[in-house]
């Protein structure tokens, strides 16, 4: 047994300690699956999640302290304790909103420390909730076995769940690693920086907030104009081209091309066509849909060209818009070269490219419209 | 039509010949059952003397790629002819594997 000093009321809270650790590590196990269950229903992508559970000798620190201050082991909030390390505020925000309503808040004892400095002080920033189980929530875990073992006792067991962005865990951190705890404890000259960095870390989290979220309404504002048909106003990039294949712009062409040999069309990403498109000159979705309507009847002659004297009866959704952008290339005078880049780009730089273009450009010459030879 | 199908470290290789055309592939299908139960590891698919490829036979390089795709592993497909690559270039199915 480890002599930490005590006197005889901390070394009854520290033996008290020791005969409830294991109901401790039932805390951890339940409440631990109970924040992940929560997190994945959410849908919040989060830095990560800790427990811990404080061990002896840093509890014996603590009751050497100010043991005084606590009349029993349930005094002390901070034996479990958890941590959530989300991205941005509005995420912690809403974490915490979903642990009210998961965990029942001692508010007395809760503190929001991002509230708690003057205007002209920057510091520790988070979210610290003391919880306790619900017998409610707990019966909803998804470990089902687990409700039926979770003991009573684990409902009147306080435990704190802090809740913070990766930045101000980065500033706790540190901060924590220098071995800083007040403002007395290191000269004013330091004290300075770490608020100054502290400032800073705030600040570019807000950024990184208003970011996300300008993101969010131009990934909003594009879909709209998709949606309503208004391309000309639509640049295009990843997000405006999936929005606009959500409309399954090519199932017209798609279809036609397997109607051919009454082909099955399998499912192929169409995402590895936004480069050649854009190295095609390519701006807006309306481009994209010119390049469709004055390419239409060719794409459709070539894939019938090469599938009509087969038995093929399986195609993949990608055929159309690939007939698109090679009949586009020849009638822009790309010539073989350009299929090649086009290949390259589709299907990653190989030898076997060069082998396709020449192909392809052979039976595109037998066709209608105007292949300018290389 | 023949398979011969043997574990290589890192993965499964499977040596394809003869023409895998419908009733090839019909029977493949059970020929395959090694590669799809190896589906989280690298399989290759060695067609350096498979001659010809039926719409069947592409049905039967999709099982696999599926399969891999859900396990975590990978296809790459080795030494067509020109022929076989001028079918999946024009089916579109082309850019789905790694044809090396």
């Amino acid at each position: 047994m480890n002599n930490y000093g005590l006197d005889l009321h901390g070394e009854m809270l520290l033996e008290e300690y020791r005969t409830q650790r294991p109901l401790f590590e039932k805390l951890k196990h339940v409440a631990m699956q109970q924040l992940g269950d929560m997190l994945r229903s959410s849908g919040i992508e989060v830095n990560s999640m800790e427990a811990r559970i404080k061990d002896e000798r840093s509890l014996a620190g603590k009751l050497l302290r100010k043991g005084y201050k606590y009349a029993t082991l349930a005094d002390i909030t901070d034996v479990f304790g958890a941590r959530i390390i989300a991205f941005y505020n509005e995420d912690v925000d809403r974490i915490a909103s979903m642990a009210e309503t998961l965990f029942d808040i001692d508010w007395d004892n809760s503190v929001d420390k991002r509230k708690m400095h003057q205007f002209d002080s920057f510091g520790y920033n988070s979210l610290h909730y003391i919880c306790r189980l619900r017998p409610s929530s707990a019966a909803h875990c998804s470990d089902g076995n687990l409700k039926d073992t979770i003991p009573a006792a684990l409902y009147d067991i306080r435990f704190e769940l802090q809740m913070r962005t990766a930045l101000q865990h980065v500033w706790s951190a540190i901060q924590h690693d220098i071995g800083y705890k007040t403002e007395m404890e290191i000269p004013m000259e330091y004290h300075r920086n770490l608020s100054r960095l502290a400032g800073m870390l705030e600040l570019a989290d807000n950024e990184f907030s208003r970011i996300r979220n300008a993101i969010s309404e131009y990934r909003y504002r594009m879909q709209s104009l998709v949606q309503s048909g208004r391309l000309e106003e639509v640049p295009l990039d990843g997000d405006t081209f999936q929005s606009y294949l959500n409309l399954r712009p090519f199932d017209k062409l798609n279809r036609q091309i397997a109607a051919v040999n009454k082909a099955e069309l399998h499912d192929a990403p169409l995402m590895p066509y936004l480069p050649v498109l854009r190295k095609l000159g390519l701006k807006t979705l309306a481009d994209v849909e010119r390049m469709m309507s004055a390419d239409y009847d060719d794409a459709y002659q070539l894939a019938l060209f090469q599938l009509g004297s087969t038995d093929i009866d399986i195609l993949a959704e990608s055929v159309g818009l690939q007939n698109l952008c090679i009949v586009h290339v020849l009638k822009m005078g790309g010539g073989r070269q350009g299929l090649v880049q086009l290949f390259d780009t589709v299907n990653g730089k190989k030898p076997q490219n060069e082998v396709l273009a020449s192909m392809v450009f052979e039976q595109a010459r037998r066709l209608s419209f105007k292949v300018k030879d290389d | 039509m023949n398979i011969i199908i043997n574990e290589t470290e890192g993965g499964m290789t499977a040596v394809f010949s003869g023409r895998l055309d419908t009733p090839a592939a019909v029977k493949a299908q059970m020929d395959i059952a090694p590669l799809l139960e190896n589906a989280d590891r690298e399989i290759t698919l060695d067609c350096t003397e498979l001659e010809y490829i039926s719409s069947s036979g592409l049905r039967l390089f999709l099982t696999i790629r599926k399969e891999t795709a859900a396990k975590g592993g990978k296809v790459i497909i080795k030494n067509i002819n020109d022929e076989i690559k001028k079918v999946f270039m024009m089916t579109g199915f082309f850019n789905l594997f790694d044809i090396q």
